[in-house]
């Protein structure tokens, strides 16, 4: 891998988790004394993707503004690294009419055409409109892909197995990757997945499956670099398992009492033990990675900004847009 | 239609020659004329090729077009649902088939949680134009889980559009107008309106239907028959009962019924639903779907908000009352809306 | 004249006795050349009848009436 690479990836990395540090923040900003989940300036569930910026910077880098996305109810991540349109993305996760959707979606429900990205709080069921995208995509011009993002617990909810089944009979350009952060909420992966690794499941399915451990994003580049050139050449579909880390709780206000090695995880933190190979490497010159922060952090503010100063939807447009 | 157009019987118009084909080859029809047009419509579903649809909505349309626009799809609903979604919000126009309504249980999240609702979310910036045809309906002993209407339940849902056409032109028409509404439409057939030819069938699933491409309205209701003495509104295979038992009681009775036939859900057609009873004062509804919770109700609503004044007697309405389908053809055809039971329910509506 | 035919839809039974579900044309009707007249069953096998040629028809068996393969069901002038 060459180091522009490397450094793209960082870049990318500390953007995404610039931005979570700051929705965290401004999350629970107004949420004070006592954590009220419908308060504030961005009210409702907050999930975050805190540790698993790795998955998302690996996988995206290989793809294409014309290339679709689907995430999930976690997708903050995503699609920064898909290059989702960071202003309105964020003025919709406030719930303003300058946002992605006008407001009518917020954080789980992000929609950006121009980059084909979108996602969807329904577990695993952002997995059958990839495959459909696939599928235009299959019939038309280029060689575009669609990769859909799901999680370890979501790997066992009936769309995932249609999907994959699906995907690999016709043969579709789409790459099925399976975030596992250890955690269904609280429900670890060995109660509720009777293999050790979906990547095994795979095979029952037709298509290749490949497990990358250690949330090294450089490991996550190298594989998916393969399933997505695969998808492209029209050798159809694979599934990429990747072991990430869930820095926070599965939404905030999540108190995470079940999580034995709560005390542990900081430690793992993917993105300080990236910057120090990096250093190490040479990629990162002196002061560079702190360049990288600042930019990262005037970039996030200046979204904020616009967040905010984005006007509140007007409730009499309440019923606008069922209907195209 | 214009009372100085002339039509046969069946529908045509004078000069044109009479054209008659069953409800199910004029859907096939409908979709095969789209396909010609626009490249981007795809058929997708159980049985769609060669087989032609279970109940013969895509009769011929492989032979026509090939395995690369009709496509035969595995058993999983929610997968090619999906599918079906995905491929609409990157330009195409599919059809997809869900073998029988009572189905949607295994795939109701891609059908209400993302197919109607992906225009809301995205504050209009991503359209899902596409079609899910279904098969309802009973009264051929395909008892619980095989003979349900249900589209109470997807109108009910906001985002997506409901048609239920009762006969050959309009099963055409709407498939058209479904196939180029850029708006996710849910496209119900009654199985008893196809025209099989091993069903029993009434003989108004087989009537003129224009050769050229047409559009029927989304959400304008049909005058079928008019009336002074009372109004039926109803759809799908109860038009045709309604249809029979006006003739019938205009013969033996001298009373004169007004039928509507819906032929849209969503949006509903209020207005032709209003001035009818607004001039007759005299309301039945026939619906085959479940009595409780659903159209009869909502119908019975919007007179009521409106000006409960209009009606001169309590309304009636014949639906399947709250009870599973039974398999037994006594039992059946005891909670079905027959053409007995909506005669009844007409007898009872004028004497109150 | 041409003959409209009950079209033979079991190989296997020549004999078996059809039903003439659906006319889609009535006695005396001009029809075209390739027209779709009628639908048939055979058992669980349905088919398709089209006008052997132009001209006025006459229809000789009813709907939901029996027929043999192969028998004659209409003629048309």
């Amino acid at each position: 891998m060459d180091d522009k690479t490397r450094l793209d990836l960082y870049r990318v990395m500390v953007l995404s988790r610039t931005y979570e540090e700051a929705i965290l923040r401004e999350y629970h900003a107004d949420k004070k004394p006592a954590f009220d989940i419908g308060a504030g300036l961005v009210p409702g569930e907050m999930h975050l993707s805190a540790g698993q910026e790795p998955v998302a910077a690996g996988v995206c880098a290989h793809l294409r503004p014309e290339d679709a996305v689907t995430a999930t109810h976690r997708p903050h991540h995503v699609a920064i690294a898909h290059g989702v349109d960071l202003d309105k993305m964020t003025a919709e996760i406030f719930g303003r009419e300058g946002g992605l959707g006008h407001g009518r979606g917020g954080h789980m429900h992000l929609f950006d055409p121009h980059v084909h990205f979108s996602c969807s709080g329904i577990i695993a069921e952002g997995l059958p409109p990839a495959l459909g995208q696939a599928f235009a995509f299959k019939r038309g011009e280029g060689d575009r892909v669609a990769v859909a993002f799901t999680g370890e617990g979501a790997a066992n909810q009936g769309a995932f197995h249609e999907s994959l089944n699906l995907a690999a009979l016709w043969k579709l350009p789409v790459v099925f990757v399976v975030e596992d952060n250890d955690w269904a909420i609280s429900v670890p992966r060995d109660v509720s997945t009777a293999i050790p690794s979906n990547a095994d499941r795979a095979a029952a399915y037709g298509m290749p499956g490949q497990r990358v451990g250690d949330n090294d994003v450089d490991a996550i580049y190298t594989a998916a670099g393969d399933a997505v050139a695969r998808a492209r050449a029209g050798e159809g579909p694979a599934l990429l398992e990747i072991h990430t880390l869930r820095l926070w709780g599965h939404f905030e206000g999540d108190p995470q009492a079940y999580r034995p090695e709560l005390a542990d995880v900081p430690g793992r933190d993917p993105i300080p033990a990236y910057e120090q190979r990096l250093t190490e490497a040479g990629v990162l010159g002196a002061g560079a990675a702190q360049a990288i922060k600042d930019e990262a952090s005037a970039r996030v503010e200046k979204a904020i900004a616009f967040a905010k100063s984005s006007p509140v939807p007007a409730p009499e447009t309440a019923l606008e847009y069922v209907f195209a | 239609m214009s009372a100085t157009e002339t039509t046969t019987a069946s529908g045509a118009q004078a000069g044109q020659a009479e054209r008659r084909l069953t409800t199910a080859r004029a859907i096939a029809e409908g979709i095969a004329q789209e396909m010609e047009r626009d490249p981007g419509v795809v058929v997708l579903g159980e049985d769609v090729g060669a087989y032609g649809g279970i109940f013969g909505a895509t009769g011929g349309l492989l032979e026509r077009f090939g395995p690369d626009r009709v496509l035969d799809t595995p058993i999983s609903e929610t997968a090619f649902i999906g599918l079906g979604i995905g491929a609409a919000v990157e330009g195409m126009r599919p059809v997809v088939e869900l073998m029988f309504a009572d189905f949607f249980g295994v795939c109701m999240d891609q059908i209400y949680n993302h197919m109607a609702k992906i225009h809301f979310e995205s504050g209009g910036n991503v359209k899902v134009p596409m079609v899910l045809t279904m098969a309802a309906g009973g009264g051929y002993s395909d008892a619980e889980q095989h003979s349900q209407c249900l589209w109470g339940t997807f109108a009910h849902l906001p985002g997506m559009k409901v048609v239920v056409p009762s006969n050959p032109a309009d099963a055409k028409g709407l498939m058209i107008s479904a196939i180029r509404d850029d708006n996710p439409v849910v496209y119900v057939f009654h199985k008893g309106v196809m025209g099989l030819p091993w069903m029993a069938k009434n003989p108004r699933s087989i009537a003129h239907v224009p050769e050229e491409a047409y559009e029927t309205p989304i959400g304008k209701a049909a005058v079928a028959r008019e009336g002074t003495d009372a109004t039926v509104v109803t759809l799908s295979l109860s038009v045709h009962h309604a249809l029979d038992v006006a003739d019938k009681m205009a013969k033996q009775d001298g009373v004169d019924l007004e039928v509507i036939d819906l032929r849209s859900l969503v949006p509903l057609d209020t207005e032709t639903v209003l001035s009818s009873v607004a001039r007759t004062g005299r309301l039945l509804v026939v619906d085959e779907d479940y009595q409780s919770f659903g159209l009869s109700g909502e119908i019975a609503a919007r007179v009521a908000e409106t000006d409960p004044g209009l009606l001169r007697a309590p309304l009636r309405r014949v639906a399947v009352p709250d009870v599973p389908i039974p398999y037994a053809r006594s039992l059946e055809q005891a909670v079905l809306p027959t053409p007995d039971r909506i005669e009844a329910a007409v007898h009872d509506l004028l004497k109150a | 004249m041409a003959d409209v035919l009950f079209p033979r839809l079991s190989e296997k039974e020549p004999d078996a006795e059809g039903v003439l579900a659906t006319w889609f044309v009535s006695d005396g009707d001009q029809v075209a050349g390739g027209q779709l007249l009628a639908e048939v069953m055979v058992e669980k096998v349905s088919g398709e009848v089209l006008a052997p040629a132009a001209g006025q028809i006459r229809l000789l068996v009813g709907e939901d009436q029996a027929a043999r393969q192969g028998e004659v069901i209409a003629r048309v002038d």
